[in-house]
């Protein structure tokens, strides 16, 4: 990441809603940020926050009904997905921007063999024939790291371990050589020791096809090991966006200090779920009209329970959303 | 080879299920049948009379040894002559299964492709008018009885009311146009009546197969709807499709062959089984009794041959 490059993805002010039945719930409200070739992003926040949300918008996934992008562009390589046709970004999808997702275990269709799903991406997106892709495919299953691929690949997903499986579904992401990869938590249903390779493995593919990587977790220590920068989220809206240095040993949003003082110790034991804030998320349906954090936060003044804070730039790759950011060097 | 093996194993764990089956069916008969005896004999028979047409008809036996004389009719397919017609009952029901078969067949097969061919289309514009025409027809299509559809088929097709194609009543396999003529009206009229049921249900399995994790993986590498819908999704559906097909044999076979083949005047199973309880034919009756049975167990077999063909994760134990 550097200034002189140009962001490969620039998401600026995006807004997703649902329709429910208790109303409309904007899941995502004013996202922007950018994400610059070969770079690690990590996606942090609460379950509920947006992030699984994020990472369909950018492939023109949101399940339509109930949801939809009500506003903002997700601009890739000068295209802007959102008004984009859908064949387009079909074409897009599994070859230019790729998705894994946090299931391994039903992610895969459980009636093709691994052979078949795979086939299919390469001969659609890659032109290849049957014979070629299937060359192809086994050649990217030995890429991440699955012993006797020309066998394996005959396989079912329900023959394979769940580590097995997220290996296949990374070969089946990368197989199209993709620009960006947008992994939703690829490692949560994974033991420790799997989720290390795994992540291993998407590190050094990144290198090998010079590709960014989004990754959603809930794990701040995979953040802290894995990533470039970090961009916090809070319900709905980004709070926090720093390069990982920054983002560990100075945090400036309330909400980021607050999840990095309650993880005892980095990497100790695999974390599911981020460290506990005490209080509540606010429900879409019932947003504060100032901060939305404001409820939980020790520094909550009243200039913060009138009006919302905006995110705004610091230096030149940090941001945060807040009228009392922390101050410098506390620890 | 590993099929084979299954078959085998399965037809031979059939065989406890076919002796339950047979043997329910049997004492049913036994004690709720009719009693052949006061019908040939008259009111004022005499005890050595009744004892004489008892020993002729085998009721006499010990229950076991009558349902071993059962079993033995069912393995050699010999159960003796109708009662009514003195016609030997294999030959009849190997005169009309043909017929029936003939007949079911087409509307069956119909019945269940267009309600596919309909479910995935309501799927794929769900929400949308094209949806809500298809599933509107479907309910309409449910609430109407089968008697009735079968009355208006034959006034609009077949009577000077109507259009006055088709001939209402009988049956003639002599030529394929002749065939043709007897066979469309009824197939409208079951195609009609089971394709609302099957409709719904296949949609429904659709629909909820679309919400899936994998059929979202699909859409993220780029398939395309129209083939997520018949590669990635149909075929995750077909264990609920083939369980429901299989199922609806029976129902078919009874209630669609005897309604059927009695409106339509057809000499069908359906037909002769009608007969058969009217009359209290019991050679033929224990015969359409002891093929259901046999049916039975061979749809459970190839249900479960067919789910292995669809899905990969039941194994054949
Ligand atoms: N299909 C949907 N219908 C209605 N609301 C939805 C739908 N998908 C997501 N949402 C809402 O959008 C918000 C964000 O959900 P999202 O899945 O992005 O959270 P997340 O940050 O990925 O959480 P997790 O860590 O649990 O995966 C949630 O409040 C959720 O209720
Ligand atoms: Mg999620």
């Amino acid at each position: 990441m550097s200034s002189d490059q140009q962001p490969l993805l620039r998401v600026r002010d995006l807004v997703v809603e649902f329709n429910t039945e208790a109303g409309v719930a904007r899941a995502i409200d004013g996202v922007s940020f950018d994400i610059y070739p070969n770079e690690t992003v990590g996606l942090v926040g609460e379950s509920g926050c947006g992030k699984t949300v994020t990472g369909l918008s950018i492939l023109g996934l949101i399940p339509s009904p109930p949801g939809k992008i009500v506003q903002g562009s997700i601009e890739f390589m000068g295209r802007d997905l959102v008004s984009l046709p859908e064949e387009e970004l079909r074409n897009i999808r599994g070859s230019e921007i790729s998705m894994i997702f946090q299931e391994p275990m039903t992610a895969l269709n459980p009636v093709f063999t691994i052979e078949n799903q795979m086939t299919d991406v390469l001969t659609r997106h890659q032109g290849l024939t049957r014979r070629q892709a299937g060359k192809a495919a086994i050649e990217m299953l030995d890429k991440v790291g699955i012993p006797i691929p020309e066998q394996r690949i005959k396989e079912y997903p329900h023959q394979l371990s769940g580590g097995m499986r997220q290996r296949v579904m990374i070969a089946m992401a990368l197989s199209c050589g993709p620009k960006l990869l947008v992994a939703d938590e690829p490692t949560t249903a994974l033991d420790v020791t799997t989720q290390a390779q795994v992540l291993e493995q998407i590190s050094l593919l990144q290198d090998e096809f010079h590709m960014a990587v989004i990754l959603v977790t809930h794990d701040l220590g995979v953040v802290a090991e894995t990533c470039d920068r970090g961009i916090v989220m809070y319900c709905g809206n980004i709070i926090e966006s720093a390069d990982i240095n920054s983002l560990f040993n100075h945090p400036r949003h309330p909400y980021t200090e607050g999840l990095l003082n309650s993880i005892p110790r980095l990497r100790e034991k695999k974390v599911d779920q981020l460290p506990i804030i005490p209080g509540r998320v606010p429900d879409l349906f019932h947003l504060p009209e100032g901060c939305r954090y404001g409820d939980r936060c020790n520094r909550v003044t009243d200039q913060c329970r009138q009006t919302a804070p905006l995110l705004q730039s610091v230096t030149e790759h940090t941001a945060v959303s807040c009228f009392h950011p922390v101050t410098q060097t506390s620890g | 080879m590993e099929t084979l093996q299954y078959i085998i194993r399965k037809l031979i764990t059939g065989i406890p299920l076919l002796l339950g089956v047979t043997f329910i069916s049997f004492m049913l008969m036994v004690y709720f049948g009719p009693d052949k005896t006061y019908e040939l004999l008259g009111k004022n028979a005499t005890q050595e009379q009744i004892d004489e047409i008892r020993h002729q008809l085998g009721y006499d036996q010990p229950f076991f040894i009558r349902y071993a004389d059962y079993l033995k009719e069912l393995v050699t397919l010999d159960f003796g002559h109708s009662d009514s017609t003195g016609e030997p009952v294999s030959g009849l029901l190997g005169r009309t299964m043909p017929i029936s078969l003939a007949l079911i067949i087409p509307g069956f097969v119909l019945g269940n492709l267009i309600a596919i061919i309909l479910a995935l289309t309501a799927a794929y514009h769900r929400g949308s008018w094209v949806d809500r025409l298809i599933m509107g027809f479907s309910v309409v299509g449910m609430s109407i009885s089968f008697l009735i559809v079968i009355i208006a088929f034959q006034i609009l097709l077949s009577s000077s009311y109507g259009l006055n194609l088709f001939p209402v009543r009988g049956w003639n396999m002599s030529t394929f146009g002749n065939y043709l003529s007897y066979v469309t009206v009824p197939t409208l009229a079951t195609v009609f009546v089971s394709l609302g049921y099957n409709t719904r249900f296949y949609r429904a399995v659709i629909v909820e197969e679309m919400t899936r994790d994998h059929v979202r993986t699909a859409r993220a590498f780029g398939v395309p709807p129209a083939r997520l819908f018949y590669k990635n999704i149909l075929k995750n559906c077909m264990i609920p499709i083939i369980t429901r097909v299989i199922f609806s044999i029976p129902l078919v076979v009874i209630s669609g062959s005897l309604l059927i083949e009695s409106y339509f005047g057809i000499p069908g199973v359906g037909k002769v089984t009608f007969d058969a309880i009217t009359t209290g034919d019991q050679p033929v009756l224990k015969a359409v009794v002891g093929m259901t049975a046999v049916l039975f167990v061979m749809a459970q077999l190839v249900t479960d041959i067919l789910y292995r063909a669809v899905d990969p994760r039941v194994t054949l134990k």
